[in-house]
């Protein structure tokens, strides 16, 4: 159809940004999520030291390389995530203009949750002043319908890949997951629709691929080399993601009834959580309970190098994969690709360790073990 | 070099026998190793690492035949591992692929196989792998990042900056009575540290000066070294390997760090990772599993739609054509199925 040219586009940056309002709010809005090589690192590394990792630096680099995609921006909308993207955000104002939220990061006080619900109110306000226009709470309400449809399919899409056989890979299922960040929801539910459908028929047979989940930090749109060469080169499969560019966002749903802004309040406090957000316990758990819920082999836990939310929680996470034992293998990447052999050969190795437990007959008294890289 | 196997084990039974003689290449970043494995004898020969990763592959094998003295159609199967092990393909005899990681433990369990922990020193990276006694299978493992600190690598540099030979560097190291202070992990940071001690050591008995620089170096790379121990813990018995083992002052220094003395080995154990990889090379000749490259790059077609959607979605966006209806949109009734 066509459209007026007046009409406005936003971007963000988290997946605890409540897309349901800027839906509502009728603009265009994206995540800008794509990074993954280095010049566009390089590029953000004009304004920033060495301590913040490459997404982060990519952020700055997309908008200071005129990348047209970000350029379409006419305002940031970035909820104060972690320490690097909200420092980020304040440079960004430089190219484009830009509203920086909080986030309450202590998800059991009820103080909170009141206070992310009038966050979610000025984000509301705030696109009133750029759109011209009220934005009804009926109307959002309808939104969080549609979003939440839109969230269990993902989430059944990905739930194929429970079967001992997965109709798709992990690369595949970045396709459904990226999606939800770049085509609007009215479009998009007849299409995931669709996927699920033709994905359900395919039949379950074959034999058991060795089963992974990657955990850890942000996987860009435009960083794919895990899956390359976990799936591409080792025949393996990513069956499910512990990373907000994966199955994360999709995992629970925002309650339908009663005052649409305290239900989002508490929907994205309560999604499947981010490491920023306390107690830390609940992401532990959480990433265990994915592991376990998908009967995987083992975990790739990924830290993306200087990433502020996941570069001081590894130990944590990987005790936890052990003593659920699962073995995991904690490795640090960043965008420079010139640590791809190296990459490959730890998780080559890793797969032979998963392989020899896996083989050994009197698996009963074999410690679960993690690897580090 | 020709060994005798029960050099080694003695009366202990050797259960890694094929009825070929097999192959095990171990193309290092600096120097590339080859081990020719009989029922009764291991050949074994090294060479510097060239360009072509095949050129090296077929020198060893070359040399390896003749050391052996058997035919090329002897051979019953190759197991490659290393930096450059992805790079090979051989037509007329069957091969495969392990990383360095698995050989190296699997090299040291199949003559020491009371080795619980392994230290493997290489050109470019430092490993801690922890080793199943019973079968020479990897239980865990920990590796160093890309910085190349702690590594063969950072102790040739040091040697080039204190103008001995990297030979030296080790037996150097161990005279020296006051080890120098050499705090940075970084090779870059620590090469300037090394050149003000030296700036400051002039004055003072030159070599005393180069040796306690070596003992320094020594020990900020066996503290590297044992940091990828500590993730995951020191049960004996321990073992070196890789080039480094040859290295008495690296050996001294990890020892001290570690607190635990290694097992002493007569097998040369920069040989390792190709012995390992030629036990591998029995082990799948046996079954008969050559390589195959197991990927899964098949593309559902109902994901690829979903791919031109997004990218028509995001040109509109760029292009400002992307509008949406305002007001309120009929929302029919939907359910997807159960979450």
């Amino acid at each position: 159809m066509t459209k007026p040219m007046d009409e406005k586009r936003v971007g963000y940056f988290c997946a605890y940004t409540p897309l349901e309002v800027l839906n509502a709010a009728g603009v265009g809005h994206a995540r800008l999520l794509k990074a993954g090589d280095s010049e566009t690192v390089a590029a953000g590394e004009l304004f920033t030291q060495s301590v913040f990792c490459d997404f982060s630096k990519s952020c700055i680099g997309g908008f200071a390389q005129g990348d047209p995609f970000y350029s379409a921006v006419d305002k940031l909308y970035n909820f104060h995530t972690c320490a690097s993207m909200k420092r980020v955000t304040e440079l960004i104002e430089g190219f484009v203009p830009v509203k920086l939220l909080n986030l309450p990061k202590l998800r059991d006080l009820e103080s909170s949750r009141l206070f992310f619900r009038d966050e979610i109110f000025e984000l509301k306000r705030d696109l009133f002043e750029l759109i011209g226009h009220e934005i009804s709470d009926s109307y959002i309400r309808e939104q969080i319908v549609r979003y939440n449809i839109l969230r269990k399919l993902i989430k059944n899409i990905s739930e194929l890949r429970k079967r001992d056989n997965p109709p798709i890979s992990g690369k595949d299922f970045v396709e459904p997951a990226r999606a939800f960040y770049y085509v609007p929801p009215e479009k998009l539910i007849d299409t995931h629709d669709k996927i699920y459908r033709a994905l359900s028929a395919v039949s379950g047979a074959g034999s058991r691929p060795l089963r992974l989940m990657i955990s850890g930090s942000i996987a860009a749109d435009g960083d794919r080399r895990l899956l390359d060469i976990l799936e591409g080169e080792m025949g393996a499969r990513v069956v499910v993601e512990d990373h907000c560019a994966g199955l994360k966002p999709f995992y629970n749903t925002v309650k339908e009834t009663g005052d649409p802004l305290l239900a989002l309040a508490d929907g994205y406090l309560d999604q499947a959580p981010c490491t920023r957000m306390k107690t830390l316990q609940d992401n532990v758990n959480f990433a265990g309970q994915l592991a376990q819920e998908y009967q995987v082999d083992g975990v790739l836990h990924v830290y993306l190098k200087f990433c502020s939310c996941y570069g001081i929680t590894k130990k944590p996470f990987l005790n936890h994969f052990q003593s659920i034992d699962i073995p995991v293998l904690d490795l640090s990447s960043d965008y420079s690709g010139n640590d791809y052999g190296q990459i490959k050969t730890r998780i080559k190795a890793f797969i032979e360790v998963i392989n020899a437990r896996r083989s050994k007959k009197n698996g009963s008294n074999t410690i679960c073990r993690r690897c580090t890289g | 070099m020709k060994y005798r196997l029960d050099e080694f084990i003695g009366g202990r039974p050797w259960k890694f026998t094929y009825d070929r003689p097999v192959i095990g290449l171990d193309l290092g970043s600096r120097a590339s190793k080859g081990v020719l494995l009989t029922g009764k004898d291991i050949f074994v020969t090294l060479i510097a690492t060239g360009l072509y990763m095949q050129e090296t592959a077929d020198e060893l094998i070359e040399k390896l035949l003749v050391l052996a003295n058997v035919q090329r159609s002897e051979i019953g199967f190759i197991t490659s591992t290393g930096y450059g092990r992805i790079a090979l393909s051989f037509n007329d005899i069957p091969f495969d692929v392990v990383t360095e990681i698995s050989c190296h433990a699997m090299g040291a369990h199949a003559l020491y196989p009371e080795a619980r922990t392994i230290i493997d020193i290489g050109g470019q990276d430092s490993k801690a792998i922890k080793v199943d006694r019973t079968n020479g299978m990897v239980v865990e493992f920990a590796m160093n990042d890309k910085c190349a600190a702690g590594t063969g690598q950072f102790l040739e540099k040091a040697a080039v900056l204190l103008g001995i030979t990297l030979d030296q560097m080790g037996t150097y190291a161990l005279t020296s009575k006051s080890p120098a202070i050499i705090s940075s992990q970084c090779v870059v940071f620590a090469e300037s540290e090394v050149i003000s001690l030296r700036a400051k050591g002039a004055r003072v008995n030159d070599s005393e000066a180069v040796a306690n620089i070596a003992a320094g170096i020594h020990y900020s790379a066996a503290r590297r070294v044992s940091n990828l121990l500590g993730r995951i813990g020191t049960e004996p018995e321990l073992i070196f390997t890789g080039g480094v083992s040859n290295n008495p002052g690296m050996r001294h220094a990890l020892e001290e760090l570690i607190g635990n003395s290694f097992i002493p080995t007569t097998f040369d154990m920069i040989y390792a990772g190709a012995l390992g990889a030629a036990v591998y090379a029995t082990q799948h000749a046996a079954r008969g599993t050559a390589v195959s490259s197991a990927s899964f790059d098949k593309q559902h077609t109902a994901t690829t739609h979903i791919n031109e959607l997004i990218e028509q979605e995001q040109r509109a966006f760029i292009d400002k054509t992307d509008g949406r209806k305002k007001g309120r949109l009929f929302l029919r009734l939907y359910t997807a199925g159960s979450a």
